[in-house]
Formats: C-alpha cells, structure tokens, sequence
C-alpha cells in the first residue's frame, strides 16, 4: 500500500513537472500571470498537489480519469506567441498619432519647428510690411507733388 | 473639444498675430522713415531716378511755375466766389451765373494749359525715356481724373430736378 502510495505520489509528481514543462514549452513566455491556459495549468496542479501527500487513491477510476484529462492540453490558437509579444510591445510603445491633425499638432508643438516658423513670420511680415510701407510712402511723394502742380480746382 | 484642434487653431491664431504685429510695425517704421514731407520733388527723384543737375533744373522749372499757377488758382477762386454769391441770392440760373461759369471754364482751360506745358518742359529736362513716361503719368494723373469728374459732373447734371 505504501508502495502504491508512493508510486501515486510518483506520477501526480510527474504530472505537475509536465504540466509545468509543457506550460512553459508550450507559449515560451515566463510571466505565468498573462496566461489563462497556463493560470488553468496551475489551478489544476495546486489542486493535485496536495492530494499526492495525503488523500489519492490510485485505485479510484475517477480520479484516474480525472488526472488523464488534466494530462491534456488545449492548442493554442495560431500565432499565440507572436501575438502575445506584438501587445507586449504596443503596450509598452509611446502613443503614435492617429490622425493628420494629431501629427500636425504634435509637429506644431516642437521648439525646433515653432521657433523656425515664429523666424520665418516675422521675417514674412516685415517683408511685406515694408513693401506696403514702401508703396504708401510713394503714393505719399506723389500726391504731395501733384498737389503743388495741379490743384484740385484742375483735376 | 480635440486637444490637437485647440493645439491647430491657437497656433493659427498666434501665428496671424506675430504675422500681422510684424507687418504693421515694419510697414508703421518704412513710413517714418522714408517720408520727406518738405519736399514736393522728392517723388521726382525717387521715381524717374535724376540725377542732381537735372533735379537743379526741374526745381527751377517747379519754382518759376508755382507762382503762375497760384495766380491762376487764385483768379479762378475769385470767379468762384463771386457765382456762389450770385446763386445765393437767385433760385434760377441767371445770365449772370451763366457768364461766370464761361469765365470759371475759361480760366480752368487756361490754367489746364498752363500745367500741361509745365509738364512738357519738366519732361524734356529729363532723360527721354523717363520724360515720357513721367509726360504720360501726370496725363493720366491730371486730365485723366478731369475726365472722370466731368464724367460725374454731367451725370449728376442729368440727375438734378431741384431749383
């Protein structure tokens, strides 16, 4: 009995490293907390280990049933791995811009691009400004000249 | 509302200011600057490029016509006087009004005549190519604005039942 005992003991033992080596083969990942396959693994396994100490009996046709079903693993979907990791990394990215008007805003608010605008406005309204003082003050000149040569009696 | 929205329009708004400061205050100095109010000529030189000897002789010219048109101006300031007070008197276009308007055209004809030949030796005293171009502005200037008064002045004729 003693035996027995121990042989159960034995392959509950054995079950736990493979359901742990096969979590662990299985998705490659060593953060068990992301994973509900493998939390579901571990739940069974913390029900299972204690009954290797104390209350299994290897003569129980349930609980030999029981133990060939938590032998099985569902498959992962297609791709788990590298999908897991692609929302690891986008998690962990900074924010992208999602529109036109969000990278316009994000290029407005660079030192380098405000200030090289702030140059290039004032530059742009001084230009024109002058031009525009210039073409007042012409306008001015002339006036005044017709004004003393033609009075407004002859025009 | 968007933060980027906000982000977009305050800069608009900035920009349109540091645009517009900058244009006022560089088109408010160009102004101060370069204004010469004692000059009556300085559009002359500035504008048909003369040189110092042909500014001596235009400003000759300018001086010994200034005279001559304020006697004009003058007689037909005095003309104009004296049908204001004969029209302020009458509710009906007199004889007499109708004379002094002959003389008032009259003497606006001459005084035309007068500028128009000051503008032609003005403009042989500058190099050809800017004599006829300044000849050509100061017709366009001068006649052609009598042209659109007389324009108005006849339609406003054509449009005035009161006596």
């Amino acid at each position: 009995m003693r035996l027995a005992n121990d042989h159960a003991g034995l392959r509950v033992g054995c079950i736990y490293e493979i359901t742990a080596s096969r979590a662990k083969s299985s998705t490659g990942l060593s953060r068990p907390g992301k994973n509900t396959k493998l939390r579901a693994a571990d739940k069974v396994s913390a029900v299972l280990e204690p009954m290797k100490k104390e209350d299994i009996n290897p003569a129980d046709e349930k609980l030999g049933t029981l133990l060939r079903e938590s032998r099985t693993f569902p498959a992962l979907p297609p791709r788990f791995q590298q999908n897991v990791w692609r929302r690891i990394e986008d998690a962990e990215a900074p924010a992208k811009s999602e529109s036109w008007l969000d990278a316009l805003s994000a290029l407005i608010l660079r030192p380098r691009f405000a200030l090289a605008a702030a140059a290039a406005l004032v530059l742009a309204g001084s230009l024109f400004g002058a031009l525009e003082g210039r073409q007042a003050v012409r306008h001015d000149a002339q006036m005044n000249y017709l004004a003393s040569v033609a009075p407004h009696a002859l025009r | 509302m968007n933060r980027s929205l906000v982000i977009l329009l305050g800069a608009l708004a900035l920009a349109a200011a540091v645009f517009a400061g900058s244009y006022f205050t560089a088109q408010r100095a160009t102004v101060m600057c370069c204004t010469k109010p004692a000059d009556d000529l300085s559009w002359l030189r500035d504008e048909f490029h003369l040189s110092d000897t042909e500014m001596t002789r235009i400003r000759e010219l300018h001086e010994g016509y200034l005279p001559q048109c304020a006697e004009m101006c003058a007689k037909i300031a005095a003309k104009k006087n004296e049908l204001e007070s004969i029209l302020g008197g009458s509710t009906n276009l007199t004889a007499e009004a109708q004379s002094k308007l002959n003389e008032i055209a009259e003497l606006r004809a001459q005084c035309q005549a007068q500028m128009l030949q000051h503008f032609v030796t003005v403009s042989q005293a500058m190099p050809p190519e800017q004599g006829r171009r300044y000849l050509a502005e100061m017709q366009q200037l001068t006649l052609g604005t009598n042209e659109l008064m007389e324009q108005s002045m006849s339609g406003d004729t054509g449009h005035e039942p009161h006596h």
